[in-house]
């Protein structure tokens, strides 16, 4: 009996056997059987490492005196580990309580992930370093007060990760934003530049990212990649400048009720640009509101993406066009008889008025479009033109930011070009150019005929080490002779008109502009744009100002809106640059 | 009165136990190490307790004559049936589910020593019928005994122990001579119920087979999650293994449960092809003495406790590895001796227990 029943059980045992044979074999298979072990093979190597891209952090930007004006600070995304949850109320609860999510959301996004092969779930993004110090301080918490608990159900905070990652930051949030531009994210979620400097530079402020094939294994880890900093940036922006020439602009589109306004200031000797002030401007912090501030078409930058027809200043072209040409002297006589006809079209006076002998600072003093028609017909087509190009109207002018526009210069030769074009054109109708692009032209006349590049990066800080932009000429449209004889014309007749543009203590030259906004059927709108160029001090000039106020509304014209902005500008800019009044530095210079 | 006689004590079979259960809380060391929760919970602590806890226990149940036993059936079957309903009633009360009683300091987890009752009651049910085997009616009064204690089990549920013990029954049935017609006749109930059963299995059980059976290609992330990390980690051991506190999937806690279920994963991991061999042998050699008392046992009742022990150990044994090398659907069946779980140790050292008892008390005459 015992015997039959160790045979029967030697049978089960043999069954057994077969099993544990299989066992066996399956072991052998993985060591032996290449294919399967290398599938196994493929898919541990596949989860051992990763690839890591190590984003360098973005470079700085800074003023020309080294005050930040855009940095990166460090902040989470706050995300959970599916697998690791054990409690979807506890995270639903305590993220709605410190970081204000939706309850209802959460505990959804833990319990139901949209996706079936999701293993994390982002929950929220952006969240600064003391909240993530309090969540922390919860799990402890939490983790203190339950660790003797095996209830399933008790309150848990497993799951929950906190990855940190830089953000762009503004301290000085709208200020310059024009200039700046933001830092936002592409389709695929990685930071991208947009606008100003930060889209111009984005390649070179990013860095270079490094990607790593990284070991998971902490102990296979032999060291992290050092990424280095991206390229940080020196603007030759002036934040005190800025910062007032944006209040200026304000305080001007509030009393003048403009729909929009830009100042530019530069440094005629270098084209550094010491200030850009437009509107609107973004809070740079919150970026995703570009699309409330910025209403349809709104550019982004007036003074570099908008062209305008910039009317009378552009008379500055003409006049040194003519000089330069030798075609008038500045005490060439011209009657005005208050009409002119070129081309087939009839010009005549802002006020329709006959004003009768005139000396070239006469018609400009009191901005006389017959008389510059006139001119502009001694200078001819052939020479008139190339001028205009000379100095950049047309082009771009190459300041480094992003999205500039070059505006319009129609030439002999186009189809839309018609010859009484050469006659408007002189008094800056039939012509669209950037703020940006008239101050860069005009600076020529404020800097001995020499026209500068514009610029806004000052140097570049590449791995510790400072390399500054030398300025560029960009041309020399008139001569040095033709630049000061016209800037003497340009400074007496704003002297001897007593105009709203003065600067007590300072000889100032300078230019208003009203043009008539074009609709599809002429000038018939009534309004205006208002402008105004003006540099000082003229011996040696530290500074040129462009104002463009956009329809004005308590008076058309430049002379009455423009021109005090810029004394109030160019006020403020001779404390700020810390230029001494002419008599003073006459005294300093004769010692 | 056969006495005690402890020459006859088989110490390669204790001398085999004491050194898979000590390469098991060496692994369970390793699975666990560095987790913070996992150490807080003091696996290894808790393991070496109920380890030594295991051998006190162990040295008793062999000094006593494993015979009492058999006068201590109904006591033993039925305090087992109360304990399983009152945990199954009270559980789905309180919790919703409940394998375990909560003493407050320890887990019990009752039907890891369901399994070891059942071995006692078939057995002494078997002997006292060894005649009657033959006939269907005693087949089907041994399944209604068996039942009375699995259904508690399904209830839980606990599909794997209920199917160890099922396994067990079968084995002593078989054992005891269960008619060649009879056996086909269970071949094919054996060969249906799988159907017929399946629609009651929980969801999660269902997903688990049909996982197994049909690898789907875009199966959920969580489902092949467990046996990829395995495999992985089995895989990435090699010949020698990448050494004691180095595998990577152990270490890194890519692999799951990896102290219980799955601790032949991180044996394979860290001690390679060799390492799990080695333990393999061991768990055979194991296996083996517990035939060789079966053997030498004078009576039946002995023989199929022997033979009930060694069908629990080498099936689970079996299953366990089988789900490490993907071979069998996903169990909860622990790896005796090594896995973690106190009852599951305890409940094994028991049955060596019991097993050593036979051995010791096998002779009648002393010369």
């Amino acid at each position: 009996m015992n015997q039959e029943r160790f045979l029967r059980y030697a049978m089960l045992a043999g069954l057994l056997t077969i099993l544990a044979a299989m066992i066996a074999g399956q072991m052998l298979r993985f060591q032996f059987d290449s294919e399967q072990a290398a599938k196994i093979r493929r898919r541990a190597e596949a989860y051992s490492r990763s690839a890591q891209t190590v984003y360098p952090a973005r470079g700085q930007i800074y003023d020309r005196w080294g005050h930040l004006l855009a940095g990166n600070t460090t902040v989470y995304e706050v995300g959970v580990e599916l697998q690791q949850v054990l409690n979807p109320h506890s995270i639903a609860l305590t993220l709605n309580v410190v970081l204000g999510l939706d309850y209802a959301q959460v505990r959804q996004a833990v319990e139901n992930p949209a996706s079936p092969d999701a293993v994390y779930v982002v929950l929220d993004d952006f969240v600064p370093q003391g909240k993530i110090d309090l969540l922390e301080q919860y799990r402890t918490d939490i983790l203190a007060s339950t660790s003797a608990s095996r209830d399933k159900d008790r309150p848990s905070l497993n799951g929950l990760v906190f990855t940190p990652h830089l953000q762009r930051t503004y301290p000085e949030h709208s200020l310059a934003s024009n200039v700046l531009g933001f830092v936002g994210r592409d389709q695929e979620g990685r930071a991208i530049g947009y606008f100003g400097v930060e889209a111009r530079y984005d390649d070179q402020l990013a860095g270079q990212p490094v990607t790593v094939w990284m070991p998971n294994d902490p102990k296979l880890v032999t060291e992290t990649p050092t990424v280095p900093e991206g390229t940080s940036l020196i603007l030759t922006i002036d934040r005190e400048v800025q910062a007032e020439m944006e209040a200026v602009l304000d305080q001007a589109l509030e009393s003048s009720g403009a729909a929009s306004g830009t100042i530019v200031v530069l440094d005629p000797k270098t084209g550094e640009i010491l200030a850009m002030a437009t509107t609107p401007r973004l809070d740079l912090n919150k970026y995703w509101r570009y699309d409330q501030v910025f209403k349809k078409d709104t550019p982004f930058n007036r003074a570099i993406s908008q062209a305008y027809e910039p009317g009378s200043v552009f008379k500055v072209f003409t006049m040194a066009s003519a000089l330069d040409k030798g075609a008038v002297k500045p005490e060439t006589t011209f009657l005005d008889t208050g009409v002119i006809e070129v081309g087939g079209v009839y010009i005549y006076n802002w006020n329709r008025g006959v004003w009768g002998p005139q000396d070239m600072q006469g018609c400009l003093q009191h901005s006389l479009n017959v008389c510059l028609a006139w001119v502009a017909t001694q200078i001819g087509t052939g020479d008139f033109y190339p001028y205009l190009n000379a100095f950049g109207i047309g082009h771009l002018t190459g300041v480094d930011m992003a999205g500039e526009m070059s505006g319009r210069l129609k030439v002999p030769g186009d189809a839309d070009w018609y010859e009484a074009d050469l006659g408007t054109n002189s008094f800056g109708q039939g012509v669209a150019a950037t703020p940006l692009q008239m101050a860069a032209g005009i600076a020529a006349v404020a800097n001995e005929g020499k026209m500068m590049v514009p610029h806004v990066v000052k140097a570049r800080i590449i791995d510790g080490v400072q390399y500054e932009t030398e300025p560029r000429i960009a041309g020399m449209p008139i001569s040095a002779d033709t630049a000061k004889n016209l800037q003497v014309l340009l400074a007496r007749s704003l002297q001897d008109e007593a105009s709203t543009a003065l600067v007590e203590g300072y000889k100032i030259a300078g230019k208003t502009g009203t043009a008539e906004i074009p609709t599809p059927f002429g000038y018939t709108s009534g309004q205006t744009n208002a402008s105004f160029v003006g540099w000082g001090p003229v011996d040696d000039p530290r500074f040129l100002v462009y104002i463009w106020l956009e329809k004005p509304q308590s008076s058309i014209w430049g002379s009455e809106v423009a021109a005090p902005v810029f004394s109030e500008a160019a006020s403020k800019l001779v404390v700020l640059l810390n230029i001494p009044p002419d008599r003073e530095r006459k005294a300093l210079y004769s010692q | 009165m056969r006495r005690t006689n402890w020459r006859h004590f088989d110490f390669w079979l204790l001398g085999a136990v004491a050194v898979l259960t000590i390469v098991g809380v060496t692994m369970i060391r390793s699975a666990v190490a560095g987790n913070i929760e996992l150490a807080e919970l003091d696996l290894v602590r808790r393991q070496l307790i109920f380890a030594g806890v295991g051998f006190v226990v162990m040295i008793v149940i062999a000094a006593i004559d494993y015979r009492l036993w058999a006068s201590l059936n109904r006591t033993l079957y039925y305090g087992m049936a109360v304990v399983l309903a009152v945990l199954f009633i009270t559980g789905a009360v309180l919790f919703g589910s409940a394998r375990w009683f909560d003493t407050g300091v320890i887990l019990i987890q009752p039907s890891e020593f369901a399994k070891l009752v059942m071995v006692l009651v078939l057995a002494d049910f078997f002997t006292r019928n060894k005649e009657l085997v033959g006939q269907l009616s005693t087949v089907g009064r041994s399944l209604l005994l068996t039942m009375g204690i699995v259904i508690w089990i399904l209830l839980q549920p606990n599909l794997s122990t209920s199917i160890v013990i099922i396994v067990i029954w079968f084995a002593l049935l078989w054992a005891a001579g269960l008619r060649v017609k009879h056996l086909l006749l269970f071949g094919l109930a054996g060969l249906v119920t799988p159907f017929i059963g399946y629609p009651f299995l929980a969801e999660y059980q269902q997903r688990r087979i049909l996982n197994f059976l049909f690898q789907d290609p875009e199966a959920r992330h969580g489902d092949i999650y467990n046996i990829q990390q395995a495999l992985i980690s089995i895989g990435s051991g090699g010949w020698l293994g990448k050494g004691y506190g180095y595998g990577s999937q152990v270490q890194l806690r890519f692999l799951k449960i990896r102290w219980s279920d799955y601790i032949f994963s991180a044996m394979a991991e860290e001690f390679g092809f060799i390492g799990t061999t080695v333990v393999m042998f061991l768990l055979l050699f194991v296996i083996y003495r517990c035939l060789r008392a079966a053997r030498l046992s004078r009576d039946t009742f002995g023989a199929l406790i022997c033979y009930g022990v060694a069908t629990m150990l080498s099936f689970q044994a079996i299953v366990n590895i089988g789900v490490n090398l993907n071979m069998m659907p996903a169990t909860g069946l622990t790896l005796p001796f090594i896995s973690y779980g106190g009852s599951s140790l305890l409940s094994a050292l028991i049955g060596i227990g019991l097993v050593e008892s036979v051995v010791l008390h096998h002779k009648s005459l002393e010369f």
